[in-house]
């Protein structure tokens, strides 16, 4: 057996980032000390940050990023995907657990592959429209969502479980095992584990791509991923190029491409190559190599692959493409629903908010109270898994302005703290038929001994029952920014006597 | 290493017949609905308990008072005063120092105890021979920022403290002699089971009961809602001393806050008075304390509550009190 010395070193460097993504989102927390932003995957992923600088005319901080592998990929072609893409990893992953690969004809994988483009196409006409649609399909944004939505949750909760089982119902609870608990609870595991609502559809979807790709491999990557399709479109004129010299025509490598790459006359579509280096290794004799600027004559296959007819976007295609865009803009206006979510501190323009988010969760880890999870259809189709606050669950600390400081695109600006401490998210209104105080005559004043504004938003009214002086709360509507805590701690069950309203 | 990968790989790319797959599902479920059996007969024996049982040390006066600009000087006087850390530390012994760190404030904002004396505490326990002193609280904002942010976990931690995060799985019901609203309520084990509690709440302003306490400190070792505790305050905060019986209280009134309570935030809204508070007894500890503050004991209802159990210590003056200046 050959040592597949270039193919282990794929494995390494897809592990390695692979690894990198989950460590980056894993130190999202409280106090973000991390090594490296957590925003930097986002920011290096051209499709999710092009389309929101063009759909909302801005330049997004750091968008210079956006263009480092774009670069490599004129040079290097599509390494992306085959070695650092953290997806493209987990996809590889399922795709080798079948051993009997389906391997697609010539002219499925010609007319699949297009797909891609017309799906980058409306994404991009979106953005020109003023719509940004590139959060839908994108790679990085769906395996940000995924790790911090259900895998991270799930692993910390079972083994807090775990540790809760063995302590509580089991009784096992020594001494080293209960201090080893506790500095997990303060590093690891977080104070406490949490499930994010709408986690399921998020799990699904991962769950769907997974399955396409453990059936044909790297079917996403060939036909969906809006991503790819960038990155092929430039890897057509990178340098590096393969090259076959005295091919015997065995057709070994074609048969295993796993991006169907290889075409029956064994040429290739340069784009379409993610340099796996599969058929390096698999080729008997060892005719395959990657070059520089080959000569054009090397090897007998042509290398670059003309574009027209099949290969590029055709008539039919067009059409499709701007009906596509023109309903994909309708949908969100279509479906509009009026305000109802409070959004994180500072994004208060709604449109803006929901075209610049890219759902790659990343506010949602972070959150120290977790009040931001995923919205569902609450504000429609066009804001689905955008975050916004459930003050049942949790609530915006005031002290604090993380979710800021780790969107990628700007969707929560950066307030800093003083600023955020002023941002108002809403406006509390105390339910006096519920309020124990105003309907019950008891005594509680939870909502105002929490009020974290420094002279309190919510107001003592004094009133003299039965010779018993009784506070009953009122919002100063001045003073409050709606940051929830009242409604978060008010013991009234089930629904809250004292509860945030959107602002209009 | 080429021989490992070929067996990973028929590992993972191997048959499974029908039969072995039956027998793994079946397998699965039986062990599934026997641990979820299992679990509801562990749930339904709750843990009870009647109440932490007390040395009932009593000090060599009812109330110590040190003033003078240094906290930690007068945590340390008032401690040798009331007779020394000795007195109710023991060899061995596993001591819960309870301070105030359940807001996200800074010391100055003086909502929450200051480090200093907490840290002057834990320092004399480990001194007495104590073999472990807990400190902890259950916070009202993110306990991460609480515990960082009030200055208190770093200070303790210097002093070899063993600050952590408290679990609301590992709690006890209260139980009570008599009937009580607070009958059942989870209180954090290690509140109950530690052979000394040391009290050190914060003197400060708050909108509900007037004043924050001793008592009302203790409402940091209770999970739940807690909010529910508000109801009927008086009765519920009185009940729970009697079932936790700190041994030590000790009230920081160096710096206090006068407005806005519990959370304030506001520094001009704080006095500094420089004084630090030591007594055995909670109820004496309330009174001195709110009357320090410049309101009347009565006004305060679970101090009000308390004295009406036990009369007899109703005039303050009768009390030993010892002022030192450091
Ligand atoms: S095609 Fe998309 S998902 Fe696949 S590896 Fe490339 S970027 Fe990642």
């Amino acid at each position: 057996m050959k040592v597949k010395k270039s193919v282990i070193f794929r494995r390494s460097s897809q592990v390695f980032f692979l690894l990198l993504f989950l460590y980056i989102l894993w130190t999202t927390t409280y106090p973000l000390k991390g090594a490296f932003n957590a925003d930097m995957f986002f920011k290096t992923d051209p499709n999710i940050m092009l389309a929101v600088a063009l759909s909302e005319r801005t330049i997004v901080a750091g968008l210079v990023l956006a263009f480092i592998i774009p670069v490599l990929t004129l040079i290097f072609g599509r390494f992306f995907c085959g070695w650092v893409c953290p997806f493209g990893t987990v996809i590889d992953a399922a795709g080798s657990l079948r051993r009997k690969k389906k391997a697609l004809s010539d002219g499925v994988n010609a007319r699949i592959r297009n797909i891609k483009y017309v799906l980058l196409a409306v994404s991009i006409a979106a953005a020109v429209l003023g719509h940004q649609y590139a959060w839908v399909l994108d790679p990085i944004a769906m395996m940000g969502r995924f790790i911090s939505i259900n895998l991270i949750p799930a692993v910390t909760g079972v083994v807090e479980k775990t540790f809760i089982f063995t302590m509580r119902d089991l009784g096992f609870r020594p001494e080293w095992l209960y201090s080893f608990y506790r500095a997990l609870k303060g590093s690891f595991l977080g104070v406490e584990t949490y499930v994010f609502a709408n986690s399921a559809p998020i799990l699904a979807m991962f769950a769907l791509i997974m399955a396409f790709a453990a059936w044909v491999p790297r079917s996403w990557c060939r036909a969906i991923c809006p991503l790819g399709a960038i990155y092929a479109l430039l890897a057509r004129y990178a340098l590096l190029a393969r090259t076959v010299e005295r091919c015997t025509q065995c057709g070994m490598c074609s048969r295993d491409c796993r991006m169907g790459a290889i075409k029956d006359d064994l040429d290739y579509v340069k784009g379409e190559c993610i340099l796996c280096m599969d058929c390096v290794y698999t080729c008997a004799p060892g005719r395959i190599r990657f070059r520089f600027l080959p000569a054009r004559g090397q090897g007998g296959h042509k290398t670059l692959v003309r574009q027209g007819g099949k290969g590029a976007i055709s008539r039919a295609d067009f059409i499709l493409l701007m009906i596509g865009s023109i309903l994909a803009s309708g949908l969100k206006w279509a479906f509009k629903v009026p305000r109802k979510l409070i959004r994180p501190p500072g994004s208060q323009d709604e449109k803006a908010f929901v075209d610049k988010c890219v759902r790659c969760a990343n506010c949602m880890k972070i959150c120290p109270t977790k009040v931001l999870q995923p919205a569902f259809l609450e504000s429609g189709p066009g804001g689905l898994w955008t975050p916004h606050l459930v003050n049942e669950i949790g609530y915006c600390e005031y002290n604090c302005d993380l979710c800021g400081r780790v969107c990628p695109t700007g969707a929560i600006p950066r307030l800093g703290l003083e600023e955020k401490k002023r941002a108002k998210l809403g406006l509390a209104r105390v339910d006096r038929a519920k309020c124990i105080a105003w309907s019950a005559g008891m005594e509680c004043l939870v909502c105002e001994e929490h009020c974290p504004v420094s002279h309190k938003a919510i107001k003592i009214d004094n009133v003299i029952v039965n010779g018993v002086v009784l506070g009953r709360p009122v919002v100063d509507e001045d003073l409050c920014i709606g940051c929830g805590i009242c409604q978060n701690k008010c013991p009234v069950r089930p629904q809250r006597a004292i509860v945030v309203d959107p602002q209009k | 290493m080429d021989r490992f990968f070929y067996r990973l790989e028929c590992f993972l790319k191997g048959q499974v017949s029908r039969k072995t797959f039956l027998k793994i599902l079946l397998g699965g479920l039986t062990s599934f609905v026997a641990g979820n059996a299992f679990l509801k007969y562990a749930f339904a024996k709750s843990e009870g308990s009647n109440g932490r049982i007390s040395r009932g040390i009593t000090g060599n006066a009812d109330i110590i008072v040190a003033k003078g600009v240094d906290p930690y000087r007068n945590t340390v006087e008032a401690v040798k005063g009331i007779g020394g850390m000795g007195k109710f530390v023991r060899k061995g012994d596993t001591v819960l120092v309870k301070p105030n760190m359940a807001w996200d404030r800074t010391p100055e904002q003086a909502a929450n105890t200051d480090p200093a004396v907490v840290a002057a505490l834990v320092e004399m326990c480990y001194a007495s021979g104590a073999k472990k002193v807990n400190v902890l609280d259950v916070t009202c904002n993110n306990e991460k920022l609480c515990y960082e942010h009030s200055g208190i976990a770093a200070a303790v931690k210097e002093k070899g403290a063993n600050v952590y995060f408290p679990d609301h799985w590992n709690v006890v019901k209260a139980h009570f002699p008599y009937e009580s609203p607070m009958e059942g309520w989870p209180v954090l084990r290690d509140a109950v089971d530690c052979d000394v509690f040391i009290n050190v709440p914060v003197l400060k302003h708050h909108g509900l009961t007037g004043l924050t306490l001793s008592m009302k400190n203790l409402m940091g070792v209770c999970s739940g809602t807690r909010g529910m505790i508000h109801f009927n305050i008086g009765r519920k905060l009185a009940d729970l001393t009697d079932f936790l019986k700190p041994d030590l209280t000790v009230i920081d009134a160096t710096r206090v806050l006068r407005a806005h309570g519990p959370s304030g935030g506001d520094v001009n809204d704080v006095e500094k008075m420089d004084s630090v508070i030591v007594a055995t007894d909670p109820l004496l500890a309330d009174m001195y304390a709110s009357k320090l503050f410049g309101k009347p004991p009565m006004e305060i209802s679970y101090i009000s509550e308390a004295l009406a159990r036990s009369p007899e210590k109703k005039d303050l003056a009768k009390a030993k009190v010892v002022e030192l200046s450091t």
